[in-house]
């Protein structure tokens, strides 16, 4: 068994799109049950280096990677590797809030009926569960059957994180899913996320320095040197580190430029 | 000349086509509906059996001819069509092969419906013996409509949001039960309305059914091997033999249905489409 508290292990990755080689050498161990939070300027990589956790890059044509990426111990990107049995366990949340136009209930039993629960008392519990877990149960309990797309945007965000959570994953990915929201929307998704930490293991990508700074217990800090150089980590370590006393003067010039 | 102005012109311009437009539909309607109304409510009529040399006949298999043309034809091209889109839409990889189908897709929407008359006239009655029947009009007839209800079911499932297949796609499902399950419920409406034109499309031909299907039959067809008498077929026979006396009573009475089925088939498919769109979002 594999235990060093590691979730994550990635070791000098390296990815391609085709010939536009976007990430170099990135390396960065993911603690269980701790919230990481990915920042930098648009256009680093942030996006693809998370979508590399879940292997939702193999969508993109002549996606590629090199080196290597380790979920508790086995290396993700191995032949033999499930990428199905790995989306189960590592979920994902969208920038966008992105529901099915479907019933809310049928929306969070989407996973659960894709790995055969047929049993309707089962799902029923499982949908509960996963609303009460989102913090979204007590708004949306008499409306179960009605279109999630008639949701607000906060409420339509934090159903996409009940879906991830009714596949009862270990991590959950979520690619900047407060962008989209009001500063109250965002403040019940950070709230929630803090919750969930202590079950699941949290990466976000985040553009909202203070964000980071409140949410998370690590930080990785992402750049590109030039228009056409790859993305790279220049700083990652202890959130409070990070925003405190960086080593880095371009992670302090980022932090410090972005605080205004 | 400023851009108020030019703005002004062009809206009365649009406003110009739009109702000449309208005028040109409501001059046919009211035209053939004024000729062919009474006929074609006349249960003697609308439902009759055909005469071949007297007067008084009506139109009752040609009727039915019609609908089930429409039918088999839909039959045959729902799934082809619908299945070659997903194909094209979700699982193609964009290369040669399918610019290559596209370039020949494109170039068959452009042959005229009298050339695919001939090539199913030559294919199921001369190369396979095939007596004129509803089957052969209706496979030529899926082949005549290929290319344009193939489009349509492709743009109708890339206007699907890239972030549902993504959703889907993170959640653990595969490709094809992305498309089963996501994909083709949430184009279902557009597909649906996209069958609007190849549903007229197949009403109105006449080349084809005159070559593969028929033009006269007394009796209601039964199986798709049936020789049958679509109205379109059976307007142009009667026009042109002007065997029967009343040939002119035939011609108004029949467009008159044509239309009348053209308006249900058009009300009908935009009901179904709009109960999909109900079904998708409240899931099912
Ligand atoms: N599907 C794709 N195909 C080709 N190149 C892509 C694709 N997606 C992203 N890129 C490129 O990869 C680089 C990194 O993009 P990415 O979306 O990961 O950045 P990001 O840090 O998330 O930016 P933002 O903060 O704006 O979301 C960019 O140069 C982008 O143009
Ligand atoms: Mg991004």
């Amino acid at each position: 068994m594999h235990e060093n508290g590691y979730k994550f292990e990635l070791e000098e990755m390296d990815l391609y799109y085709g010939d536009f080689k976007v990430l170099e050498d990135v390396n960065l161990e993911i603690k269980k049950c701790c919230i990481t939070s990915i920042i930098g300027p648009s256009g680093c990589g942030k996006s693809s280096a998370l979508r590399c956790l879940n292997r939702m890059n193999d969508l993109v044509d002549g996606a590629r990677i090199e080196g290597s990426v380790v979920l508790d111990g086995e290396d993700i990107y191995d032949r033999n590797y499930s990428v199905v049995g790995l989306r189960k366990r590592v979920g994902m949340v969208f920038q966008k809030p992105n529901p099915f136009p479907k019933t809310i209930y049928d929306n969070v039993a989407f996973g659960p009926r894709l790995y055969g629960i047929r049993d309707r008392e089962t799902l029923d519990g499982i949908v509960e569960e996963s609303l009460k877990s989102a913090a979204l149960f007590e708004e949306v309990k008499d409306k179960l059957r009605t279109s999630a797309l008639a949701l607000s945007g906060g409420q339509q965000q934090r159903l996409c994180i009940a879906r991830v959570l009714a596949v009862q994953p270990e991590v959950i990915l979520l690619d900047e899913p407060c962008s989209a929201l009001d500063p109250i929307a965002t403040q019940r998704i950070e709230d929630l996320l803090s919750d969930l930490k202590t079950r699941y293991t949290i990466v976000i990508v985040t553009h909202n320095m203070q964000q980071a700074a409140r949410l998370s217990d690590y930080t990785a800090f992402f750049m590109i040197e030039e228009q056409g150089d790859p993305g790279k980590i220049v700083e990652y370590g202890d959130t409070n580190t990070i925003f405190t006393k960086p080593t880095d003067e371009r992670t302090e010039r980022y932090i410090t430029g972005r605080f205004g | 000349m400023d851009a108020r102005k030019a703005d002004r012109i062009a809206t009365a311009v649009f406003w110009a086509i739009g109702i000449i437009a309208l005028g040109i539909l409501a001059f046919i309607v009211i035209e053939i509906f004024a000729r062919g109304l009474i006929t074609a409510v006349k249960p003697s009529f609308f439902a009759g059996k055909p005469q071949a040399l007297k007067e008084g006949g009506g139109v009752g298999p040609m009727v039915v001819s019609t609908i089930y043309l429409v039918v088999l034809t839909m039959l045959i091209s729902f799934p082809i069509s619908v299945g070659a889109a997903i194909y094209l839409a979700e699982f193609a990889r964009e290369g040669r092969f399918t610019r290559f189908i596209r370039f020949c897709l494109d170039s068959l929407g452009t042959v005229p419906s009298i050339v695919f008359a001939i090539f199913g006239m030559t294919l199921f009655l001369f190369y396979l013996n095939w007596r004129t029947c509803l089957l052969a009009g209706a496979i030529t007839m899926a082949l005549l409509n290929l290319p344009v209800f193939l489009r349509s079911a492709e743009e109708a499932l890339r206007q699907v949001p890239l972030t549902y297949r993504e959703a889907s796609m993170s959640l653990g499902a595969d490709r094809w039960t992305t498309v089963k399950k996501i994909v083709l419920p949430t184009a279902m409406p557009g597909i649906i309305t996209g069958t609007i034109l190849p549903l007229g499309r197949i009403m109105g031909e006449s080349a084809v059914v005159i070559f593969t299907v028929g033009v006269f039959v007394r009796a209601i067809p039964l199986s798709p091997f049936d020789p049958a008498a679509p109205l379109a077929g059976y307007i142009w026979y009667v026009q042109s033999e002007a065997v029967v006396p009343d040939y002119r009573t035939i011609v108004n009475g029949g467009a008159a249905i044509l239309l009348i089925l053209l308006f249900l088939i058009n009300f009908g498919t935009r009901r179904l489409s709009a109960y999909y769109s109900k079904k998708k979002s409240l899931g099912g």
